[in-house]
């Protein structure tokens, strides 16, 4: 247990750094008490709680927000913000330059470090095709697009030998 | 419906290290497959299209068939409950109105979620403080399902997630952590406060909010970008070392200077238990928890560990009309309970 450098007495449960000119950091170990006397709260804090920072988000949507908008899934900005939740991969490629900032607060970093994923595995995207085809399929057929739906049938026996799925 | 409703987890064996405190220790990642769009703007055929995929890959991995896949009218409420009240699914996968599966290992320690927030969200749950196990299951997992999946990743965010708070890692770790003697010594609130400070999340298990029943706490990492899965792991097994060792202590107190009162409220909460004709979810978790604190004292030497954390599941009221194969009302799950748990302690 580190005990406060200001009081001496308590128990410490706050770190604050402080800069000098030179950019030289010191760290302080201070208690709550003498923090809140000192006025030292809110500096390298605990991190807000997610919870938090996704509400303060949804009470912050204005105009320039529904401008923005993923091309790839059609949610705007201002949707995200709304529902808290992006619509597709690329919208983090989209709204990353105002998402920096929200992730920043969230995480405290806003580059990942750790394992790295396998991008493109060639049977996962077969797979995917195959699907895909197999669902369009059931569309021609529920819209009686013969024609569409045997061409469909073709290409998706083909597909199949080629996967051996 | 194939469930083994009075047969639990192997995670709740009560074997693993520091199980007189640590009740299980939790890993969960949330993946997203790269071509199809997140849960909130997929269409049904594309629900269907991942929950397909996703089985293809459990099955090639051979996981599927180390356990059932449930969809449909199984992750619905009431019967969804099952899964949650056994940690096995979260409450949202059963309200949630998509297309959903859930995968159960059969020994309970791994489940996947399909279409819940995310693609794919799997978890494997450890008995007691053990970290090595349920991350190198997890690791191991994941690795195999990314030999058939290919995943939503970015080399500065990390894999992809419907809510940024998840984003980077993905990576979740949580230890249930069984603290009645901090709570009985009224440094509870001191330890917490201290590991959110260090960047974690607190939360009580049973009840919604913070409101805490049995003194079962679970603490979890808050951030999953900008640190390792090592890290991570490393950061939350460190300050749980440290919980677990003040609740000894603490335990250690109050055995020293506080026996009679302890072995008082330990034995009356076994008396009521055995003695009930009627009884609430919410009083039996109370109970039944400081019936364990007696067991892992040793102040009660003819029940196991294992037993009594897995009645605090199996006394729920999805799990309890289950093992009964009824459905019944308030009033009758109460009298029902009751009966169950005098049962299960009669020696």
């Amino acid at each position: 247990m580190k005990l406060c450098d200001i009081c001496g007495k308590k128990e410490a449960t706050l770190v604050v750094r402080q800069l000098d000119k030179d950019g030289k950091a010191t760290d302080l170990n201070v208690c709550a008490e003498c923090a809140k006397k000192r006025g030292l709260t809110g500096v390298e804090e605990s991190p807000p709680e997610s919870g938090a920072v996704i509400t303060e988000l949804k009470s912050k949507v204005d105009d320039s927000d529904a401008k923005v908008v993923c091309m790839r899934c059609g949610m705007s900005f201002a949707e995200f913000k709304r529902v808290g939740k992006l619509g597709c991969a690329d919208c983090y490629q989209t709204f990353a330059e105002k998402l920096r900032p929200i992730i920043r607060r969230l995480h405290g970093s806003v580059q990942h470090i750790g394992k790295t994923a396998n991008q493109g595995r060639k049977r996962a995207q077969e797979r995917l095709e195959i699907q895909r085809l197999r669902a369009e399929l059931e569309k021609a057929i529920k819209q009686e697009d013969y024609e569409k739906a045997a061409a469909l049938r073709d290409r998706l026996k083909r597909r199949e030998d080629e996967t051996g799925s | 419906m194939k469930l083994a409703p009075e047969k639990i987890g192997a995670w709740l064996s009560g074997s693993g290290p520091d199980s007189d405190v640590v009740i299980s220790t939790r890993v969960r990642f949330a993946r997203n497959l790269v071509d199809v769009p997140f849960v909130v703007r997929m269409k049904q055929f594309e629900q269907e299209l991942v929950l397909e995929t996703v089985r293809w890959a459990l099955a090639d991995t051979g996981y599927l068939k180390q356990g059932q896949f449930f969809e449909e009218e199984m992750l619905v409420e009431p019967d969804g409950l099952y899964f949650v009240e056994r940690h096995l699914a979260s409450p949202d996968l059963i309200t949630c109105k998509n297309r959903k599966g859930l995968f159960v290992s059969e020994d309970e320690t791994v489940s996947l979620m399909v279409n819940e927030e995310d693609h794919i969200r799997f978890q494997v749950l450890a008995s007691g403080f053990d970290f090595a196990t349920a991350f190198g299951k997890a690791a191991e997992l994941d690795e195999k399902l990314e030999g058939q999946l290919a995943y939503a990743f970015s080399p500065e965010f990390g894999f992809l997630t419907a809510c940024p708070t998840n984003v980077g890692t993905a990576l979740r770790v949580s230890v249930f952590l069984h603290l009645p003697g901090l709570v009985l010594t009224r440094e509870i609130e001191k330890v917490l406060r201290g590991a959110y400070a260090l960047g974690l999340l607190v939360r009580g298990v049973y009840g919604e909010g913070s409101e805490t029943r049995g003194n079962l706490f679970q603490v979890s990492n808050r951030q999953t970008l900008g640190q390792s899965e090592a890290e991570i792991v490393e950061v939350v097994s460190g300050v749980c070392r440290q919980i677990i060792d003040y609740e000894h202590k603490a335990r250690q107190f109050l055995m020293h200077n506080l026996r009679v009162e302890v072995e008082d409220k330990v034995f009356r909460s076994l008396g009521l238990l055995r003695g009930a004709r009627i009884i609430s979810t919410e009083e039996a978790t109370n109970l039944l928890a400081t019936v364990r604190f007696g067991v892992a004292l040793g102040i009660i030497n003819e029940l196991k560990l294992a037993e009594v954390s897995q009645l605090l599941i199996l006394i729920r009221p999805a799990n309890l009309q289950v093992i009964l194969g009824e459905k019944l009302t308030g009033a009758e799950q109460e009298e029902r309970r009751a009966t169950f748990i005098r049962e299960k302690l009669v020696r």
